[in-house]
């Protein structure tokens, strides 16, 4: 080679090199150049809205960083949730961020769907409605979710434009026999609402009020409001039903119960009580109430309900004593509900007369949706061949509708023009000619009315992420004409508030966005007339009291229960909630069938073997699980998976057990029938692992998840030495130096820095719905490993609900939220050969990721299992990533993680009290957990400070501390769940 | 040793095993080639949880750690055999080890390699395992001297450092022989090597103190070791690791592996290199012999465990040894059992110990009752320990398979391609043998 080639060489060699190399990444790390005013870069900026995730309309709290929501919390000013959310709630973000979101229109052109501008998808409708509306009246309709009032009103003006009906709400439980029920025992057309706090008992007979039943973070935070202890007397909670969801398994006596059967206890309890209390019912409904309620005596509600004697005695009994006792409907899922519904909302105004306990004024907002009939109505008008426009909006009737309804076939007639305003591609908008995604709730205006009077703002909390149009904006834009057009969907918001009286004027506005919303709207006059009861004589009821049917000996039945994590199946596209366990099954990304060991044992199944079921309507296969809280004679599917399409996340993963669903609806109320009988179910011969997330069912005896009889609460002895080493005898050990003991400890205390962080978890108040975990999934970047994953034991979650049945009685389930302990004596700190466990100054166990390893050895030596390996890296697929909170190292692959007390927040604190020149406050720092726990069960704080809450609770006679025999003292205090005599 | 072969000459020790370094057979190419593949499949192995993670292998939450610290485990205690034979024999004067001893030193040196890339794989992040070393750097961050893995770091450099020098040391007069009796390339390599031994007055003498030294020195190693090893458990909270007998049963369930390892080698060399007259079937005797002793001290601290767990009555502690015995790896337990107690009572009978066919079945069951050992204390602990809601279960996956024959082929491939170019026998310590029936001194 001569000097030239070289130098040629070498010259190309590095510039190829150098080509090679891209020269900056592609995104820019801040969202804009030009920042708005109020930004200021690595501070958080908090925005108000309402969470849509469910008809509640709970109040949030966005954190936008750096023009990303990374964090939703619950308002704290909102009436609704009063600062905490549900893990719907918590996955929200999930929804703005899904990778499978769409972001242009799409028209369906000879079967394929082709992108197009929403200038002209707009168009298009205009045409096509136009044309609709010109063959003829009514030729337009509207099938909503449950959406404000204002977008309501404005569907009505565009839909009147064309000559159409009022749009149709369309919400897939919308709790028709409730609203029957109601409406014929109090004259109120609606759902109401219940000041469970005041009561002293409360009888569920089926409402899951902790999962999905109208409100359940609002519910959550009332029931235990009436039932943590405290001050006051406990009140009592009793669920009679066929099965225990999560709701039933925080029941003080869950009282199983034929399905169907529960029609007849509460049949049954208005026939005792109306005996004893004659006197005291305040019209005169003796003649005909109880000649339908004849047939109900003792043993005929024994015989046709299958609830055990003792329980219905017990529900008597505790009637009779209660002095405030509140009776919840029913889930309104099977043939009897409605006669369950008016039985309960009866047996309320005997024990009750001035029914206190029910809040007629702040009716819940779902009452506003349509029944299941009208529904199913709607939809079979578009079958009279002429041309027609259906429009959609973020519904998915085809996922949440049994197949025999038809609606395939009704959304893919020739004649028929299918809207979809989603941003997914769903079941039902693969069906559609036309899909239009719009903006995220998040990242739009809007108003929510969650409860009548609670007006709750929707506030875009970030920038819109896809160039998606909020759907406000598109349909002013088809509604209005002109300026208002032109304005938008915001102007037209605010001028419509004020037109209601919601808002005086902008200023106000501006007040009542920062705020949340407006909260106390006090109604007008006429409005109010209709929210009080009028228990007029009417007996309407009569019929729906005699319509309860004894389903007789029809064998196995079939129940389809809503879930606290999917909800109608609308959370199946989000990570976090796939990945956050069932909390009474801990089966993750799976719909198991549930059946009780009995019946398992009958026919030889054992869990995980895959069955087919087959009903009337249709047939599916799940696996088996085995769960004994529920009635032998009735199998339990979860809705919520069984997606065939709505992207990655759910498409092909479990069943949909609408599937298997009668498509009629109940003769009296008009709503669907979530249970079927008979249903067929039989081994297929296959089997498969359950994705589940426990080890074991029990604790073995162990000093886990204790608990202490009511009454027996006795103040231990804290005195020094004067204990064993065994795992009883095992004295609570603070993780301060007055902890250490010469007798039990080899090394000194620790030195702590003005601060030793703790935690105070009380099992009692502890409902075990997991938000707290999906919540830390949220703040700290946690990956989600999938079902191959959590089957191969390797899920990432920081904080676990463990749940386990109590082992001297089977039919209660305990709850115990296991996260790292921060152990003073901690065993994974000793063993790690780089000292990549650290404690701190303040006590925290530090887990510094770069120093790491990855010998493993902690989480090996760790007795509480809760340090999480890094086994991959872990997918966020974009833009998942956006969500990232940048406050927290995103982990590799080979590196150990667990709870760090959110130290991110501490240090945030930190940095606070020091510019003021401080101490951190007592509940000043706030882990994300304890934010959002809708039970207030978690306390954090300095365990230094002797006045602050955790070292006061920690002394608290029911405070113990997990496996604390091992000598590792714990900053994480457990308070013992407390058992109620019943 | 009265029933030595009497008709063993100098000249024909020599003889037999200079024979065993001529020219090498097409069929001993095939075994390495066969060999190197076998470290190459391992090596890729590896090379793919790299880049992946150490995920493709079977671990999780609870189970941590799986068939990569098995293997360790079970390599260590392999590597401590060699030096037991060497040196703790050799102060003992039992000179019916001497011609053993060379491949048993091998052995060690070998296993001893192979142990200490478990770790390697073992880690997360294995580039930056130098983080275990005490690297002056700008942050003063320093190693945990507290945690076992560190000593583990002290004892088994040692232990290499300590065994090759022992290994190599004892090889020197062989060498010289070597040369003396070579051409060539070959000559100018083991000249080389032999570090200019004359066998002058002088070197005999100072070599005989250094041997001696070494032996002393890697005495207490013997027991070190393997009790360090035992210290990754014994110091941990975990359940059925947690235990004062750790270090003893440790090194007594490593020499057994050892002496079983031994066997397992040294017959079919002995077949292969026709050693049948130095390597004599009494000195096989005496190994199986050992290993009833060593099976019997196993076979006692299994039960201490298993008394322990009872008489302490901690739930947690009964659990574990309760899983062990009918649990998910119940099989596990009593392969361990049935390999490392029952099977080597065989040699009770004097035909049974005799007979190399016995011998060398006995010797692989040990070797896999041993792996089981491991396999059960490691993985059944933790795999049932404080917290039942955790529990889970563990199974290697392929990845872990191909590593662990990759550290076979390489532990064979290192073992037949010494064996074929250098004296596996020592000639130099047979022939004191021969001469005075004893030791160096």
């Amino acid at each position: 080679m001569d000097r030239r080639t070289f130098l040629k060489l070498a010259a190309m060699g590095s510039l190829s090199f150098a080509a090679g190399c891209s020269a900056q990444p592609d995104r820019t790390l801040f969202s804009r150049v030009q920042a708005p005013d109020d930004r200021i870069t690595g501070q958080g900026l908090w925005y108000a809205s309402t969470c849509r995730e469910c008809p509640a309309g709970c109040g949030i709290l966005a954190k936008n960083r750096e023009g990303r929501a990374i964090k939703l919390e619950g308002n704290p000013l909102h009436p609704v949730n009063a600062g905490t959310l549900c893990m719907r709630g918590q996955a929200a973000l999930q929804g703005v961020y899904n990778p499978d979101r769409l972001s242009t229109p799409l028209i369906k052109k000879e079967g394929r769907f082709v992108p197009l501008s929403y200038e002209d998808a707009l168009a298009v409708i205009r045409e096509k409605a136009a044309e609709a509306a010109r063959k003829g009246p009514d030729r337009v309709t509207l099938v909503t979710e449950m959406a404000g009032p204002v977008l309501l009103s404005l569907f009505e003006t565009l839909l009147k434009r064309w000559r159409s009906r009022s749009p149709v709400v369309f919400e897939p439980f919308a709790y028709e026999s409730l609203k029957l029920a109601s409406s014929q025992v109090f004259g109120v057309r609606g759902l109401v609402s219940y000041r469970m706090e005041k009561a002293d008992l409360l009888v569920s007979f089926g409402a899951d009020f902790l999962e999905t039943w109208l409100s359940p973070v609002e519910y959550a935070r009332r029931f235990k409001q009436m039932h943590a202890p405290g001050p006051g007397e406990q009140g009592l909670y009793l669920h009679v039903g066929p099965y225990a969801g999560l709701t039933a398994a925080n029941a003080d006596r869950f009282m199983p119960c034929r399905c169907e059967g529960e029609a007849f206890v509460a049949l049954g309890l208005l026939r005792e009580v109306l005996e004893r209390r004659a006197a005291s019912v305040p019209w005169d409904v003796g003649g005909p109430l109880k000649r339908i309620l004849a047939p109900y005596h003792r043993e005929a509600v024994l015989k046709m309900s299958g609830i055990r004697k003792a329980h219905y005695d017990l529900l008597l009994t505790r009637l009779e004593s209660a002095r405030k006792p509140l009776i919840l409907g029913s889930s309104g899922a099977g043939e009897n509900s409605p006669a369950t519904d008016a039985a309960v909302c009866l047996l309320n105004t005997l024990l009750d007369p001035d029914l206190a306990l029910i809040d007629f004024v702040h009716r819940h907002a779902v009452e506003r949706a349509a029944r299941r009939r009208e529904v199913l109505k709607a939809f079979r008008r578009q079958t009279d061949g002429g041309a027609r426009v259906l429009l959609l909006n973020n519904v998915d009737p085809v996922f949440s509708m049994p197949p025999g309804t038809g609606l395939q076939a009704i959304l893919q007639q020739g004649s028929l023009f299918v809207v979809s305003f989603s941003s997914f591609m769903t079941e039902t908008a693969a069906l559609s000619d036309l899909i239009v995604p719009v903006a995220h709730p998040l990242e739009s205006w809007d108003v929510y009315e969650s409860k009548s009077g609670i007006w709750s703002f929707i506030q875009p909390v970030m920038g819109n992420l896809n160039r998606t149009r909020p759907l406000g904006d598109l349909i002013a834009s088809l509604a209005l004409e002109g300026r208002a057009a032109r304005e938008g969907y915001r102007a037209h918001l605010i001028r419509e508030l004020e037109k209601w009286g919601v808002i005086r004027d902008e200023a106000q506005w501006v007040q009542a966005v920062q705020k949340g919303g407006v909260f106390d709207l006090r109604l007008p006059e006429g409005a109010r007339a209709a929210t009080s009861p009028d228990l007029r004589p009417s007996w309407s009821w009569a019929g729906t009291l005699a319509s309860a049917a004894d389903p007789g000996a029809s064998g196995t039945f079939l129940a389809a229960a809503p879930s606290i994590r999917l909800l109608d199946g609308r959370g199946a596209n989000k990570p976090w909630l796939n990945e956050a366990p069932e909390p009474v099954t801990q089966v993750a990304w799976q719909t198991p069938v549930l059946m009780a060991p009995e019946t398992a044992a009958r026919k030889g199944i054992h869990p995980g073997d895959i069955l087919k079921l087959g009903t009337a309507w249709g047939e599916l296969e799940a696996p088996a699980y085995l769960n004994p809280l529920q009635h032998p004679d009735l199998l339990v599917v979860g809705i919520g998976q069984g997606h065939r399409a709505y992207g990655r996340y759910a498409e092909g993963l479990g069943v949909n057990v609408t599937d298997l669903l009668p498509p009629g609806v109940h003769p009296l109320c008009g709503g669907p029938l979530y249970r079927a009988s008979p249903v067929s179910f039989a081994l297929t011969g296959k089997r498969s692992k359950l994705a589940a997330t426990d080890g074991s069912r029990i604790q073995h005896h162990r000093k886990i998840a204790l608990t202490v009889k009511a009454g027996a609460v006795q103040p231990v002895d804290k005195g020094q030495g004067a204990h064993g080493l065994g795992m009883e005898a095992f004295p609570l050990a603070l993780p301060l130096p007055e902890g250490y003991d010469p007798e039990r400890d080899f090394y000194g205390p620790h030195d702590h820095d003005g601060y030793r962080w703790a935690m105070v978890i009380d099992l009692d108040r502890c409902i075990g719905c997991g938000a707290c975990a999906v919540a830390c999934y949220a703040e700290n970047n946690i990956g989600v490993v999938g079902e191959r994953g959590i089957l191969e034991g390797r899920e990432m979650a920081w904080l676990r609900i463990e749940r386990y049945f109590d082992e001297t009685d089977p039919m209660r389930v305990l709850f115990l939220p296991m996260l790292c302990q921060h152990c003073d004596n901690a065993p994974c700190e000793s063993v790690c050969p780089v000292y990549a466990p650290h404690h701190s100054k303040e006590g925290l166990n530090n887990q510094i990721y770069n120093r790491c390893i990855g010998t493993r050895f902690c989480s090996q030596n760790c007795p509480y299992k809760v340090r999480r390996f890094n086994w991959f890296d872990w997918p966020w697929p974009a833009p998942l990533n956006l969500q990232l909170n940048p406050d927290v190292t995103v982990r590799s692959k080979g590196v150990m993680e667990k709870c760090s007390f959110c130290v991110q927040r501490i240090k945030a604190a930190h940095q606070k009290a020091k510019d003021e020149d401080r101490m951190i406050r007592d509940q000043e720092v706030v882990p994300a957990c304890a934010q959002t726990c809708p039970a207030h069960a978690v306390v954090f704080g300095n365990l230094m400070d002797k006045a602050s809450r955790v070292r006061r609770l920690a002394a608290d006679p029911r405070a113990y501390q997990v496996m604390g025999y091992l000598n590792t003292k714990p900053a994480v205090f457990y308070l013992k769940k407390v058992i109620r005599d019943v | 040793m009265s029933d030595r072969p009497s008709r063993l000459t100098f000249e024909a020790v020599e003889k037999s095993v200079l024979a065993t370094l001529t020219p090498a057979s097409r069929r001993y190419w095939a075994a390495v080639g066969l060999l190197g593949l076998g470290v190459l499949v391992g090596a890729g192995c590896w090379a793919y949880q790299i880049a992946v993670g150490v995920g493709v292998a079977g671990m999780n939450n609870p189970v941590a750690w799986g068939t990569y610290l098995i293997n360790f485990v079970f390599w260590v205690g392999i590597a401590h055999s060699g030096t037991l034979i060497s040196a703790i024999l050799h102060l003992m004067r039992a000179s019916w080890r001497n011609p053993i001893a060379r491949a048993a030193e091998t052995m060690t040196v070998f296993a001893v390699c192979v142990a200490g890339l478990f770790p390697f794989i073992h880690l997360g992040r294995a580039w930056m395992v130098y983080y275990m070393l005490p690297v002056p750097n700008q942050r003063h961050l320093w190693q945990n001297f507290q945690s076992p893995l560190m000593f583990d770091v002290v004892a088994i450099s040692t232990y290499l450092a300590v065994s090759s020098l022992f290994w190599y040391t004892g090889m020197l007069p062989d060498l010289a022989i070597v040369r003396d009796h070579s051409k060539g390339a070959k000559k100018r390599i083991f000249t080389f090597l032999s570090l200019g031994w004359t066998g002058a007055h002088e070197q005999w003498r100072h070599y005989t103190r250094a041997y001696l030294f070494f032996a002393a020195l890697a005495t207490p190693l013997v027991i070190s070791v393997h009790s360090v090893v035992s210290w990754d458990f014994a110091l941990g909270v975990v359940p059925g690791w947690h235990t004062t007998i750790f270090a003893p049963y440790f090194v007594a369930g490593a020499i057994h592996s050892g002496l079983a390892m031994v066997l397992t080698l040294m017959i079919p060399l002995r077949k292969i290199f026709r050693y049948e007259r130095i390597i004599t079937i009494e000195v096989l005797e005496n190994v199986a012999k050992t290993i009833i002793f060593t099976g019997l001290i196993v076979a006692f601290a299994y039960g201490t465990e298993f008394f322990m767990a009872w008489y302490s009555q901690n739930p947690v502690e009964m659990e574990v040894f309760r899983y062990r015995l009918t649990g998910d790896y119940a099989p596990g337990f009593w392969i361990m059992v049935m390999c490392n107690t029952v099977a080597p009572l065989v040699f009770f009978v004097k035909s049974a110990r005799r007979s190399t066919r016995v011998l060398f079945t006995v010797s692989i069951l040990v070797n896999i009752g041993m792996w089981f050992e491991r396999f059960v204390i490691i993985i059944t602990s933790v795999s049932r320990d404080f917290i039942p809601h955790a529990w889970g279960r563990y199974a290697p996956t392929w990845v872990e398979f191909g590593i662990m024959l990759g550290s076979f082929c390489l532990f064979f491939f290192l073992f037949i391609v010494f064996v074929k170019h250098m004296p596996s026998v020592s000639m130099t310590e047979m022939k004191e043998m021969l001469q005075e029936g004893g030791g160096h001194d």
